[in-house]
Order: structure tokens, then C-alpha cells, then sequence
């Protein structure tokens, strides 16, 4: 009987109590990508929905005009026959000329709403976000084609990690600044044309997509990547299999700087005709002394543009008690910089 | 009033230790970084191990004041000041306990209406929670420990999930360290303590331990594995944050799990806040069941209907806290008297048994 | 709710009746007080019989039960003797017939239980206060079996039949020492149901054999068909879907237990033997386990054990997830469940009932029809009814699949029982599942746990040795370690003698090339 009682009390209280907001799967449209660009004083937001059909999935575009994130999303669902979700979200593009207006507003939103990971991959776009997100690339879905896009360039090729946190991590640390990959549409495809670096949360220069492997291996804890070099005018490629840097603080008035870089790599392919002990020597000179050169004129161009990505001031302020950001705003552009690079060729492939 | 409890009904020692950590790693978890770090920044790990040694000393008081009573805090309030304001003093640990017990579940009512389900009723979710309480209590004191021992090990394997942060930390944040002064540290201290309240219950709970003694090495030894697991969460988030992000984010154990991904799970944190019923569980029943035990002891009530007041009283101040400053400023309040009642009166009824044993000796 | 303690903590006073004075109680008892003979002599099958000794002139008569007595016995064994042997008085009469069970007594009050027991009564003369009682019981039995719920593909092919003799023999054949004590009890109001428990002593906890013995003594019911019945009356939470005595169709796994130190019970006319106090694990041991190399076992139990969980989370699960988390499912799943769930027009919740129910009538209609009948009703069921559900898009076939899988997972469990419990769990959990998601499926969840936690078997918690945590059970619980490593009792039972055999005999090491 009690139990009996206890039960009933129990159930009632459930029925009571119940009905929260179903989010049914097909229920909803799921928005996997949102673009923004700026369209005169508004913004144009662009939502990418995945169709899924039996055979593949399509791509379909919802977009609105308004002045902030939400503001978009909530418009969008005027048109929209299921409520437009955001939980799913893989990616979001900003066309150039909003990211060189401050993106931080919409990052804000996706950091405000709890439904959105710290996946999320962001990117700028050379032209509109809209163009890029409209195409369609693939029978798995445009979704899927751009975080493979990402994924697979991020863990083999020269694309630093990138995403919606380390934006957010690099732009709320003192002492460094954020990037995001540029992107560019090219016919059919979207191409990664180099990265966006931010001062603040405004676009201020572009690294191309030949000085990313350089940008990676001074930027990411460990870093792989391919890289070109020519030996006695014959062209080698060398394939990095894992790199580490070291950052050294050898002076602090006026700041100085030692980068160490040691890249274990392979080598993918040579033009010449023979390999051996000698050659390898060759490429591991050739390739330490393009590194340096390189990421020098690299760390200097930043340092002209007065922006920090690779956060020296934040490792000046480790290796410091009591450290004055203030000062070190003024003081970053007169820091000294060096590179010393250790390359160790361990294979050279199966055949001399 | 030294009754002594029934050996069936008592808990082996090694026991104790899941009741103390598992009331001590609650709600707070999810959130204690951005308030500890508001102090004394990234230094704040020092704080959390300093604010863990300093709960081993009061633990050690704790045994002292239930050794010399032979019996729990209520037996030792009466003990010292005598029945009328003895009574007096227990009856505000009931009050604690219910304050406690209400800014935890609403608490962890706000992190799902915040990261799941916005629309849910208040009020609804904490009556099943507090039916499944009572519940619990009806099962006896085994009953609650071993919510409290499974509350702990289900639940341990969230710690691996951690492990997906350390792609994206970087622990160079954390230097220079000691770039605080003394005094932020031990402000943040102060706000660290509040996440390790709990332990308060060994008061009560000590008549339920078989040979008491022997349970002394495990309570500090849990003590230990709490300021471990604190200590070792703090440094992971002020790797994977930087300092103003983490700033800016209330609840940074979710915010981290939101980077984990698996093959068939794409995002954690929905698993984690589920999951984290199973560890706010025994904190809820712990506190309520210590709160009906001392009301048996100072009213004429048998302690099933003690706990069925309790829980409605619960449910009813549940229901009333409606929005988030209003749960922020319940939950602060409770930390400040928690704060008291550890570490001004824990020490003040200590000296005051001494005395009264010494009095009465003579 | 509150009442887990009321058999536990029934006071034992009545236990100070000797076992003697309740069996004679009982059998006084009866519905009418006619006279035995007028009740008797309404059936057919009661005869009596008037004969004359040929060498001392005496008459005799003899009665019985024509049913329940076998005929040879009185032909060959029982009339030749009397008839031509010479006697007197009553008490002769064990001179002249060569019987095993052949007793005097005076008390009338026997007369019923003995006849209705297949003895054959015999009174000298007009006597009638001198009974002699012959046994004479017809012996019509099922022969012993291989075990059909508990098969093994490995291992004695023995199981219990419905007679408790025969399943007595089984157990002691197996356990052929004096301490193996066998109690009788009978109970039942009109089935007069033998009941026989069995246990080593010097071995057992005295407490759980007094536990078992009062509460069956405490029965009160008329009729009782099998153990099942005893089951539930004796359970300590009868309210509990959860069997708190194990069932066993199996004499090496009954023997086997007795040598652990726990109590066994025989019911006569049922072929299934319970075993107290129990846990949760052992449930999930089938008796094959131990005829393994414990490393396989130890794989197949962790199997089992994975098998119940997914089996009860995987539809409350996957009706949390699609209704609630969308965001939890990864991007290259969520196109086969959208695609897969694009033409069904119910809500998740619902299509899960469907299915769920559609599985459990197919598994009762399988269970109800002959077994060859049954066959082709999975077979239709299976196959028909699944696809061409999917095909006119009631329901999603990766629910299809889900749902077939966690039946199939809930018939791995090796006790019956316990599969049917998990079977029927699994629609609460579906419906917290519909109302909170996630946190609904926990919620449920902690009940559950709460529950098990609460749930004793004799008065020994259910779900040790998870809890209290006892390390040193867990060799033959979720796994089953070595028989190198079995040397102690399970701490639980409480043995009076803790050991099993030496373990430094058991464990000794030997160098390389010794």
C-alpha cells in the first residue's frame, strides 16, 4: 500500500513537474556552419543546414540581415519551417571585411551559449563567408568536407591548431594575439590561402601559406608539416615529423629573444639524384639556416604590425615578477630576435 | 544521551573516507576556479593546498571533541554548555545543514536549467530529488554511505576526461609563481574552503563508525585525495584557460569538457552534468539525514518523520530561490556560515569540552 | 516503501515450537472433522481389504491408497508374507514382511497423513488401536534430465526432476559427507508441500539456516505448486522485482554453493532448487563459468555484466539523446539517424514503446506456443513484422537494430529470473528518459542503485561485494579468478569455517626447470 502510495506520488509529481523543450533530431534544422558579413551598416548572417537525403546530403542556405549574432539566428527562423539550431555547430567564416571590423561580438555569442563546443573551427574568408558557405563540396556534406578540411591540415599539414577556443584562449591572454586560417574560394573548392592575425579583435595582416609552416613550428607545442628547400638547385621536400621550439628570454632591456627549433623531418622527394650521408648533411644545413631566416622575418613583420600571435610578451611575463604589460606595449617593438634552428633528418625514404 | 548505536547499523572505517570526500566534491567543482583565481590569480593552486592542510587540522579537532564526548557534536554540545543551550547550539546546525542542502541542489537545478533544459520546473525536479532523498534515508545509515561510496567511484571516470585538455594547455600560464601576495593567497584560501565545506558531517557521523579510531587515518587520507583532486583540477583549468578567459567563465569544468570528443560522443559536458546527480546525491542525503539525526536527538521525533519535515522545508526554500543573484547570494551565505561553523566554532566547542571535561572531572 | 525490515525483524519467539509439535499441528488440520474413513471412502481409489492368515486362522485387513501405492509391493512383498506366515498381534508383522519402512503405531491421528503418503495400514484382528504402516509408495518419476533453462555445453548434463528424493540424491552423491545436513518442513494447508533445506554444518552460518527455517515455518498459504512460490513468500523485499534467492535447475551448481557455506532449499514437485543468501553477481554467473579456464570466464561475466547495463540504458538512451541532445551525437552519425528517422512520424519516445512492446509480445507469444509453434513465431515476428515496419516507416531501422540488440543482450543472463526483471526495468527508464533526458535516465538511475543498496537476501546485503566493498569477494563475483585464488569462502556468508584449502599448498611456486 505504501508503496503503492509512494509511487503514485512520485508519478504525479513527474507529470507535474515535466515537459521540458524537445529538440527531436528531425525535428529541427540543424545549422552546422553560420557565416557573417558585413553588408553596409548590417551584418549578413548565413546559416549552412545539411539535407540529409538518402543518397547524400545537400546543402541548404538560410540567411538574414541584423546588427548582432542572435539578432540573425532569430530572424532566420521567420523562414525557416523547423527551429534553426546551433548545437551542432562545426564552423564559423567571417568575410575580411567584418574581420577587419572586430569579430569579438559574435565569438561572444558562441561563448555565452552553452549548446556550442569548443570545436567549432573559425576562419576568415577572402571575399564573403556567404559565397564560401553557398557552394556545395561533396556528397558528405559541406560540413564534413570543411572540418576535414581543417582536421586533416591541422595534423599533417602546416595549418596550426586552430579553433574556436584557442581563438578565444590566444584573445583573452595578455601578452599574445589570436589568428584564424584564411580561406578563399577557388572555382569549386576553398582553398587555405594563409592565416588572418588579429590585433585585438580587429584583422590586421596575413600570413601566407608559405610562411604558415614556419608560423606553426614557432607557434604549436609540437608541429608537423612539409616544407621546401633546394640543395645545389636540385628541390627537396621535407616532411616534419614532430618539432618542438623552446622560447629563451636572454635579455630584458631591451628585450631579447633566442626561438630554438629542432624539426625531426623526413625526405618526401628530391629532384637530384642521389641521396646519401652527404646530401642529408646538406639539406639538415639548408633547411636550419631557411628556418631561421624565415621565422625571423616572420617574428619582425609582426613585430611591425605591433601584433604578438606567437605571445612573447606572455613569455616574458613568465620568466617575470611583477610583469608591466603596460610597458611591454611600448618595449615590443624595439625586442630583439633570434632563431636557432636544429634540423635532424631521420629517413630519407626507401631508397638512397 | 550515550547510546550506543547497533553494530549492524554502523559502517566499517575505510568507509568514512567515501563519506567525508564525497561530501566534500560536490556542486563546487564544477565552478571554484574563477572565484579562487579572482585573488590570487594563477597562484591560486598554493591557496587550494594550503586551505586542504588547514581542513586536517580541524578533522583532528573533530575527533578530539567526539572522543572526549564519546558521542557526536549534538552529545558534545550538551556535553559543554549543558541541555538547554546545548539544544540550542544544535538546532542551528539543523538550520546549516537545511541551507546547506538547498544551495546545493538548487545549485545544481541552475546548472542544468542553464545548460540544458531552461524551462525546467524548479520546484518539480527537487521533489523527485527529494523523494529519491528520503528514500535513501529510509534505507538507513548503510543506505546513505553507500550512495556516498557509489557517488564516488561511478563517477571517478570523469577524471580521464580531463585528459582531452592537456592538448590545448599550456602550463606556462601558471608561471611565475608566487606572484601574489601573502594575503591574496589567503583570500583565495578563504574562497577555496568554501568548495571543500562538507566535512562537517564526521560530527555527526562518528557514533556510525565502527572503532572510530582506526577510521582517523582514513578521514585525512580522504582529506588528502580532496585537496589532490582540487589541487590537480586548478592546475589543468589555469592551463587551459587564460587568465581572462577563465574570468569570464562561471562554470569552468563544463567549459572544458565542452572540448573533449569522441567517437560516438561529440560533446561531454550534456554526460558530465547528468552524471554529476550521482555525486550531488550523497551531499544532499548526508546533510539532511545529519540534520533529521540531531533532530531526533533534541525533539521527541522519530527520525522518519524528522526527515520528511526537513525535506519539505528543503523543497519549499528551494522553490522560493527564483533567479540566479538570488541562488548566487543563497549559496554565498551558506559558504560564510559554513566558513563559521568549521572554523570558529569547530575550535570554540573544542576548547569548551576541554574545559568542561576538566570541570567535571574534578 | 518502509516495510524492507518487517521479516527480518519478526520477532523469533515462535521459533521455540519444536518442529514435531507444527507438523503435527498442521496435519490436524484439516477442512471438515469427519471421521477419515466416511472422507475417505467417497474416492474410489480407497480400498480396504479383509483377508484370513492361512497358518494362524487370524484375520487382518489392510487399507490404502490404490493411487499412490504400488501395487508389486503388496502383491509380492507385503500378502505372501501375511498370508502365510504366522503371527499374532501386530507387532509380528515386521518379522513377516520384508520392508525397509515398516512402523507401529497406536495414535489414529496418523492414519490420515500415513495413507495419503502411499503407506499401506494394516490392522490384526479387531484391534484396531495396533496399526502397522508399510511403505509401499508408487515411485512414478520423470527421469533425470539434461538441464533445459541452465544448459552448458560443458559439464554434468543432470538437472533436478520433481521429485525431492531423487533431487536429494543428486546433491548427496555429490556431497557425501555427515554434515550435510538435510531438515524437513512441510507447508501448505492442502498441498502438505515437503520442503527439504540443506546445508554443510560446522560450515554455514547458523543464523542464515534460522532465517530460512522461521520464514518457511511462517508460510501461511493452501497450496503450494513450486519453489517460485516459496520465493516470493520468503524473499525479504517482496515488493522488489529483483529474485533475492537464486533458482537452480542444476545439482553441481546447488553442491557447489553448499560447499561455499550458503542454505539450500528442496521443494517437492519442483525441479528448480533456491540457494540463500544471494547477490547481484551471482546472478550473473552462470555455472559454465566454472568449467572454463577462468580467464574465458572471466571475459564471458564481463560480457554478461556489459550486456545488462546496455541492454536497460540503450533505448532510454538513444530516446534521451535524439529528443533532447542532439548536440551529444557526432556529425557523421547524425546523418544516418536523421536519415533513418526522416519518414517515421512518431517521437522517438513513442517508436521505442512500439518497438519495445512488439519485442515483448513476440517473446510471450514464443513463450506461450508449443516450442516448435514458437520457432516460426520469431521467425515471422523477427523478420516480417521488423522490415516491413521500416519499410512503411512506423519505426527507424536504427532503433530496429538498438532494440533488437538489448533483447538479445537480456537473454544472456543465465538465471531466467533476473532476465526478466532487466526486461521490465527498462520502461521506467524509458519513460525518465521521455521526460528529463539524460538527467532523467541518472535520476532513474540513483533509484535503482538506491533500491539494489536497500535489497538484503537473508539479511545479507544484495550487492556486496560492491558494496560494503569487499575486495577480496570480488575473485568469484563480476570475475572469476583462479581456483589458485578461491582458497577463502566469500566474506559475506559469514562461513564458520573460512577457508576452502590451503593456500600455501595451492600456491606454491616453483623455479625455472624445477
Amino acid at each position: 500500500m505504501k508503496l503503492a502510495m509512494s509511487s503514485l506520488l512520485i508519478v504525479s509529481i513527474m507529470m507535474l513537474a515535466g515537459c521540458v523543450e524537445k529538440e527531436v533530431i528531425d525535428d529541427v534544422n540543424i545549422a552546422m556552419g553560420l557565416g557573417y558579413d558585413l553588408e553596409g551598416d548590417e551584418v549578413l548572417g548565413t546559416a549552412m543546414i545539411p539535407v540529409y537525403k538518402a543518397e547524400s546530403i545537400e546543402n541548404f542556405i538560410f540567411s538574414s540581415k541584423g546588427k548582432i549574432s542572435r539578432e540573425l539566428i532569430f530572424r532566420m527562423r521567420h523562414k525557416s519551417g523547423q527551429p534553426i539550431v546551433t548545437g551542432s555547430l562545426e564552423i564559423a567564416f567571417f568575410g575580411d571585411k567584418l574581420a577587419k571590423k572586430g569579430i569579438v561580438a559574435f565569438i561572444d555569442a558562441f561563448q555565452r551559449d552553452p549548446s556550442i563546443g569548443s570545436r567549432v573551427y573559425l576562419a576568415v574568408v577572402d571575399g564573403t563567408a556567404q559565397e564560401v558557405l553557398k557552394g556545395s563540396y561533396g556528397n558528405r556534406g559541406n560540413a564534413d568536407y570543411f572540418s576535414g578540411l581543417f582536421q586533416h591540415n591541422e595534423e599533417q599539414g602546416n595549418l596550426p591548431l586552430t579553433n574556436i577556443h584557442q581563438f578565444l584562449f590566444d584573445y583573452y591572454q595578455q601578452g599574445q594575439d589570436p589568428f584564424l586560417p584564411l580561406l578563399k574560394k577557388r572555382k569549386d573548392l576553398v582553398e587555405i590561402t594563409g592565416l588572418a592575425v588579429f590585433k585585438d579583435q580587429n584583422m590586421v595582416e596575413v600570413v601566407t601559406a608559405d610562411e604558415m609552416f614556419y608560423f606553426k613550428l614557432i607557434n604549436d607545442k609540437f608541429s608537423r608539416g612539409t616544407v621546401r628547400t633546394e640543395i645545389d638547385s636540385d628541390e627537396v621536400i621535407v616532411r616534419n615529423i614532430r618539432s618542438q621550439h623552446k622560447m629563451e628570454l636572454s635579455g630584458r632591456n631591451p628585450w631579447e629573444f633566442t626561438v630554438h627549433i629542432t624539426v625531426n623531418g623526413t625526405i618526401q622527394e628530391y629532384s637530384g639524384k642521389f641521396m646519401g650521408p652527404k646530401e642529408v648533411k646538406k639539406v639538415q644545413k639548408a633547411l636550419e639556416k631557411q628556418i631561421e631566416e624565415e621565422s625571423l622575418k616572420l617574428i619582425t613583420r609582426m613585430q611591425e604590425y605591433k601584433v604578438d600571435p606567437f605571445g612573447f610578451g606572455h613569455f616574458a611575463k613568465t620568466r617575470t615578477r611583477g610583469f608591466d604589460f603596460k610597458k611591454w606595449k611600448s618595449d615590443y617593438p624595439n625586442a630583439k630576435f633570434e632563431v636557432k634552428a636544429n634540423v635532424i633528418i631521420k629517413e630519407v625514404g626507401i631508397v638512397e | 544521551m550515550r547510546e550506543k548505536i547497533e553494530e549492524r547499523f554502523q559502517i566499517s572505517p575505510f568507509l568514512a573516507l567515501y563519506a567525508i570526500v564525497s561530501m566534500q566534491i560536490g556542486i563546487g567543482v564544477l565552478g571554484f576556479q574563477r572565484i579562487i583565481s579572482m585573488e590570487a590569480g594563477y597562484d591560486a593552486w598554493i591557496s587550494v593546498l594550503l586551505s586542504g592542510i588547514s581542513i586536517h587540522a580541524i578533522v583532528w579537532m573533530m575527533y578530539k571533541i567526539c572522543e572526549t564526548a564519546e558521542g557526536d557534536a549534538v552529545t558534545a554540545n550538551l556535553f559543554a554548555y549543558g541541555s538547554m543551550i546545548g539544544k540550542g547550539v544544535s538546532f542551528l546546525f539543523i538550520l546549516y545543514f537545511i541551507i546547506l542542502s538547498v544551495a546545493i541542489l538548487r545549485g545544481y537545478i541552475e546548472v542544468i536549467q542553464v545548460w540544458v533544459f531552461p524551462e525546467l520546473s524548479v520546484w518539480g525536479f527537487a521533489a523527485v530529488f527529494l523523494v529519491l532523498v528520503i528514500y535513501i534515508i529510509y534505507g538507513g545509515f548503510r543506505t546513505v554511505v553507500g550512495i556516498a561510496f557509489f557517488g564516488l567511484v561511478l563517477p571517478a571516470y570523469l577524471l580521464l576526461v580531463f585528459g582531452f585538455a592537456f592538448r590545448y594547455s599550456d602550463f606556462t600560464n601558471l608561471l611565475p609563481i608566487l606572484d601574489h601576495t601573502p594575503i591574496q593567497l589567503l583570500k583565495s584560501s578563504f574562497h577555496m574552503s568554501l568548495t571543500y565545506m562538507g566535512f562537517e558531517v564526521l560530527l555527526f557521523i562518528y557514533p556510525y563508525i565502527k572503532k572510530p579510531e582506526q577510521s582517523k587515518k582514513w578521514v585525512h587520507f580522504g582529506v588528502i585525495i580532496t585537496t589532490v583532486f582540487y589541487t590537480a583540477i586548478a592546475v589543468i583549468t589555469f592551463a587551459y584557460f587564460s587568465e581572462k578567459l577563465l574570468q569570464k567563465s562561471i562554470w569552468a569544468t563544463l567549459d572544458m569538457w565542452k572540448i573533449v570528443n569522441m567517437p560516438f560522443v561529440e560533446r561531454f559536458e550534456y554526460i558530465g552534468i547528468a552524471n554529476w546527480v550521482l555525486i550531488i546525491l550523497p551531499n544532499v542525503c548526508l546533510c539532511i539525514w545529519s540534520a533529521s539525526r540531531i533532530m531526533k536527538q533534541i525533539f521527541p521525533l522519530r527520525q522518519r518523520k524528522a526527515v520528511i519535515i526537513i525535506a519539505i522545508v528543503c523543497l519549499i526554500i528551494v522553490g522560493l530561490l527564483d533567479t540566479r543573484q538570488q541562488v548566487n547570494m543563497f549559496m554565498d551565505l551558506t559558504g560564510k556560515i559554513g566558513f563559521i561553523l568549521n572554523y570558529l566554532y569547530v575550535p570554540f566547542l573544542f576548547v569548551s569540552v576541554l574545559i568542561a571535561r576538566k570541570v567535571k572531572k574534578k | 516503501m518502509g516495510n524492507f525490515f518487517k521479516r527480518t525483524t519478526k520477532p523469533k519467539l515462535k521459533d521455540k515450537q519444536t518442529p514435531g509439535a507444527k507438523e503435527k499441528q498442521s496435519s490436524s488440520q484439516s477442512l471438515s472433522s469427519e471421521n477419515w474413513e466416511t472422507a475417505l471412502s467417497k474416492s474410489n481409489d480407497f480400498k480396504k481389504m479383509h483377508y484370513i492368515s492361512q497358518k494362524s486362522g487370524r484375520p487382518f485387513t489392510i487399507v490404502f491408497i490404490s493411487s499412490l501405492v504400488d501395487d508389486s509391493i503388496i502383491n509380492e512383498f507385503i500378502l505372501p508374507g501375511l498370508l502365510t506366515g504366522n503371527f499374532d498381534e501386530a507387532a509380528d508383522v515386521k518379522k513377516l514382511v520384508p520392508a525397509a519402512d515398516v512402523q507401529l503405531s497406536s495414535d489414529p491421528k496418523d492414519i490420515e497423513t500415513k495413507l495419503l503418503s502411499g503407506y499401506v495400514m494394516l490392522t490384526v484382528g479387531e484391534n484396531t488401536n495396533e496399526l502397522v504402516f508399510i511403505a509401499a509408495k508408487k515411485q512414478i518419476n520423470r527421469s533425470i534430465s539434461p538441464p533445459e533453462v541452465e544448459f552448458s555445453v560443458i559439464g554434468p548434463k543432470e538437472a533436478f526432476v520433481e521429485s525431492i528424493d531423487q533431487n536429494l540424491y543428486l546433491i548427496r552423491k555429490r556431497l557425501p559427507i555427515k554434515e550435510l545436513v538435510v531438515e524437513n518442513l512441510q507447508v501448505g494447508k492442502l498441498s502438505k508441500t515437503h520442503i527439504a533445506i540443506l546445508y554443510i554444518d560446522h560450515l554455514v552460518d547458523r543464523t542464515n539456516v534460522q532465517t530460512v527455517v522461521q520464514r518457511i515455518k511462517d508460510i501461511e498459504f493452501d497450496e503450494i505448486s513450486d519453489s517460485s512460490y516459496i520465493v516470493q513468500m520468503i524473499s525479504d523485499n517482496e515488493n522488489s522485482p529483483f529474485p533475492q534467492l537464486l533458482d537452480s535447475e542444476r545439482p553441481d551448481r546447488i553442491s557447489a554453493v553448499l560447499a561455499e557455506g550458503k542454505v539450500a532449499i528442496l521443494v517437492d514437485g519442483s525441479p528448480h532448487a533456491l540457494v540463500g543468501p544471494t547477490t547481484l553477481a551471482e546472478f550473473y554467473s552462470s555455472f559454465e563459468d566454472y568449467y572454463l579456464n577462468w580467464l574465458i570466464s572471466v571475459f564471458f561475466r564481463l560480457i554478461r555484466f556489459f550486456s545488462v547495463i546496455f541492454s536497460l540504458l540503450v533505448t532510454p538512451v538513444y530516446v534521451a539523446v535524439l529528443s533532447y541532445h542532439y548536440e551529444l551525437i557526432p556529425k557523421d552519425l547524425l546523418g544516418t539517424l536523421i536519415t533513418s528517422r526522416r519518414v517515421v512520424p512518431f517521437p522517438p519516445i513513442l517508436e521505442a514503446l512500439i518497438l519495445e512492446l512488439t519485442i515483448e509480445l513476440l517473446r510471450e507469444a514464443g513463450a506461450r506456443l508449443p516450442t516448435k509453434v514458437g520457432q516460426t513465431i520469431g521467425i515471422v515476428g523477427g523478420i516480417v513484422i521488423g522490415t516491413a515496419s521500416v519499410e512503411a516507416g512506423l519505426t527507424s531501422n536504427v532503433l530496429l537494430i538498438i532494440i533488437a540488440l538489448a533483447a538479445l543482450a537480456s537473454f544472456t543472463t543465465p538465471i531466467y529470473r533476473m532476465g526478466n526483471t532487466i526486461r521490465l526495468l527498462r520502461f521506467p527508464f524509458l519513460l525518465m528518459a521521455e521526460l528529463w533526458g539524460l538527467v532523467g535516465i541518472l535520476i532513474g538511475f540513483a533509484f535503482l542503485l538506491t533500491h539494489l543498496l536497500r535489497l538484503t537476501s537473508l539479511g545479507r546485503p544484495y550487492l556486496e561485494p560492491m558494496y560494503p566493498p569487499r575486495i577480496s569477494d570480488f575473485r568469484d563475483a563480476i570475475v572469476r579468478l583462479s581456483f589458485k585464488k578461491q582458497s577463502k569462502r566469500p566474506q559475506f556468508l559469514r562461513t564458520e569455517n573460512t577457508t576452502r584449502f590451503s593456500k600455501k599448498k595451492g600456491e606454491q611456486k616453483k623455479d625455472i626447470d624445477e
